[in-house]
């Protein structure tokens, strides 16, 4: 993985020391709010609902164990023994105190890392396919580009204050595990001949008005890409709105001029920059930061293993976790294993502090000390001999961080909704375990098979309802908590957004309501390889809706 | 700073909330007009006296942080459109997390 050289060390401390300045000003009074708040977001730190949240920067989803461990350590010492895996691959603390968080940064700079562009209108963490440099499908390896975006994309002036927040995506196989349809710029890598390039999408996004982004460029060679995104931002931010929040993300602009259009203006724009300015990536600077993602010496291994095969005929609760969690490596005999953090009843994403010890603990003993975070909220130890996975199970499950639903109907994206954040309408974290709950029986789930069902807390779409198989917003009316449904959404290569399925449910209602649809599911099927979604698109979504408001 | 903020009418019995800047606690004014953390401190007022109370908080920016009006019962209770949400910025998350989750 990357690793800071003296500038990146030195700008994190100074950053550090400057923040320290902002915020004993602001204990002192010298500082409003009003003043402090632009410096706070720009140093990851929210005010939530009843404590501050200090939002850490995980690159790309990616850390070690000392890294992890540092996590643990602050989650202990700091918050209250817990922290919140999201989305952008990130980590959450949720009742951090203002006058600790200098300490706390500091502490994170120790090992690398800090919450700078975690917040405010600039380009946020670039995020990435948490299997990247792994999986047996990868065509190319995006982590060296993200980490490329990353240092362009750090402290870059003339990005500091866009009209809104810019979130990246890379991915390098077919298979989109990155949700690049939805992302402000969503970059496919691809291969024409010897040279590297890259699709380019832009202007996709939830939130209030969900788009899916168009297909800007079907080729960016890679020593492009940089002038390329520079042109990008600069038509977004001279033509981006100002006036209105609601208006402001790029996924406005690109709908409200149309791809062609778009697209015509970062042509000119790209035509446009002079020459002293193009960053026209030398070939010696991409192999630079390659190196650092240098994949780790994996032994190949032919045919089944023994400890892992003897294992799975005598315990079949590991043999279910070893059919569900475990992802097809490059490498004979190794496999990717996901750490799922959504335990029947638990929070989507919440891992107290001994279970990060554990996972770093894990990945230093037995996988290449590499860990990723996915966007849909767990833990990813991506570089794992089959041999060792018996070793591995016995100390996840003592964690209690063994559950086999990885991409299962339980596997829910889930946003802190209303228990914690300071935007949201109604609560999201019961609602998921009430629906956990009907579908916990493990032989019902793999049953069901791959089904994503996503809950936001309110129309800003953190959980991304709007890419749900299953959808769930949390609305507020007239006080009370209600739930509408979505229905056909997806993330993946084939986008979609979900349609509402109808007017919405009293969250007590909303777990037999999904039942009734996933039983539908079960009845209209072709076969079990058939998923949900696939049935959805075959079938239309009446009879899905039907299920959905039949009375009991 | 919150979401939502409906407006109360002068003679409804509210109280004065905010976080406290050092740690982002929930706070509220007592009676006395001092902060607490404790929910049965939380005094009511009303009218002129709700306003100048309010004003006075703004003024406290170092000790707390974005004061506004709630809707409380005349005894102080938690009441009105935005009874979760202050139950809930009142006495933490209605799921458990951490060890206990």
């Amino acid at each position: 993985m990357y690793r800071y050289d003296e500038f990146d060390a030195r700008i994190v401390s100074e950053r550090v020391a400057q923040f320290r300045g902002q915020v004993n000003r602001r204990l002192s009074g010298e500082l409003l709010e009003d003043e402090f708040k632009p410096l706070r977001l720009q140093n990851g730190v929210y005010l939530q609902l009843h404590a501050y949240m200090l939002r850490v920067a995980i690159p790309y989803g990616q850390l070690n164990g000392r890294q992890l461990r540092r996590l643990a350590v602050i989650a202990r010492d700091y918050d209250r023994g817990y922290g919140h895996f999201t989305t952008r691959q990130n980590i959450q603390f949720n009742w951090v105190a203002l006058k600790d968080i200098p300490d706390v940064l500091e502490s994170l700079a120790e090992v690398e890392m800090h919450a700078i562009q975690t917040s405010g209108n600039c380009i946020r963490n670039t995020t990435s396919d948490h299997f990247a440099g792994a999986a047996k499908d990868e065509i190319m390896d995006p982590r060296p580009w993200c980490e490329i975006i990353r240092q362009w994309s750090t402290f870059h002036p003339e990005f500091a204050f866009l009209p809104r927040k810019f979130k990246i995506a890379v991915t390098g196989a077919d298979h989109d595990r990155a949700a690049i349809r939805v992302h402000d710029i969503g970059l496919h890598m691809r291969q024409r001949g010897d040279v590297v390039g890259f699709e380019v999408h832009v202007g996709g996004g939830q939130g209030r008005t969900p788009h899916l982004a168009a297909l800007v460029s079907e080729f960016v060679p890679e020593t492009e890409l940089l002038d390329y995104l520079e042109a990008i931002m600069r038509v977004y931010n001279r033509f981006g709105r100002r006036d209105n929040k609601y208006k402001a993300r790029i996924k406005i602009l690109v709908s409200e001029l149309g791809a062609d259009e778009f697209r015509r203006l970062v042509r000119e724009e790209y035509a446009a920059q002079r020459e002293h300015e193009k960053i026209a990536l030398p070939q010696e600077e991409i192999a630079r930061i390659h190196a650092y993602f240098a994949p780790p010496e994996l032994i190949p291994a032919s045919g089944p293993n023994e400890a892992f095969e003897a294992l799975k005929v005598e315990d079949k609760e590991f043999a279910r976790w070893a059919r569900i969690n475990l992802h097809p490596h490059k490498v004979d005999g190794h496999v990717s294993v996901t750490i799922s953090l959504k335990p029947i009843g638990g929070a989507a994403g919440d891992a107290t502090d001994a279970q990060m010890m554990t996972v770093a603990h894990l990945a230093e003993t037995y996988a290449h000390d590499d860990i990723r975070v996915s966007h849909a909220q767990n833990l990813v130890l991506p570089h794992v001999a089959l041999k060792d996975l018996p070793d591995i199970y016995r100390e996840l499950k003592a964690a209690g961080i063994a559950t086999a639903n990885e991409s299962l109907i339980t596997d829910m994206i889930v946003c802190p909704g209303l228990d914690y954040c300071n935007l949201a309408n109604a609560r999201s974290i019961p609602v998921g375990q009430a629906v956990q709950q009907v579908f916990a029986d493990p032989d019902y789930q793999e049953d069901i098979g791959r089904l994503h069902i996503n809950i936001s807390g309110c129309i800003n779409a953190c959980g991304h309802h709007h890419v749900g198989h299953i959808g769930i917003l949390g609305v507020d009316r007239k006080g009370e908590e209600f739930y509408q449904i979505t229905l056909g959404g997806r993330a993946d290569e084939k986008a979609a957004i979900g349609d509402i399925a109808g007017p919405g449910l009293k969250a007590d209602d909303v777990p037999g309501a999904l039942k009734r649809v996933v039983d539908t599911y079960r009845d209209l099927r072709t076969d079990k390889s058939e998923l949900f979604i696939e049935t959805l698109a075959r079938l239309g979504h009446e009879p899905f809706k039907e299920a959905l408001y039949a009375a009991d | 700073m919150t979401s939502v903020r409906p407006k109360l009418k002068p003679e409804t019995p509210k109280a004065v909330t905010a976080w406290e800047t050092a740690t982002g606690q929930t706070v509220w004014m007592a009676a006395d007009g001092s902060w607490t953390k404790e929910a049965g401190q939380i005094a009511a007022f009303t009218g002129d006296e709700a306003e100048a109370r309010l004003a006075d908080a703004l003024k406290q920016e170092g000790v707390v942080t974005d004061p506004y009006f709630m809707e409380v019962t005349e005894s102080g209770g938690i009441t009105g459109r935005e009874t979760l949400r202050e139950t809930i910025r009142a006495n933490g998350p209605t799921v458990a997390y951490g060890e206990s989750a």
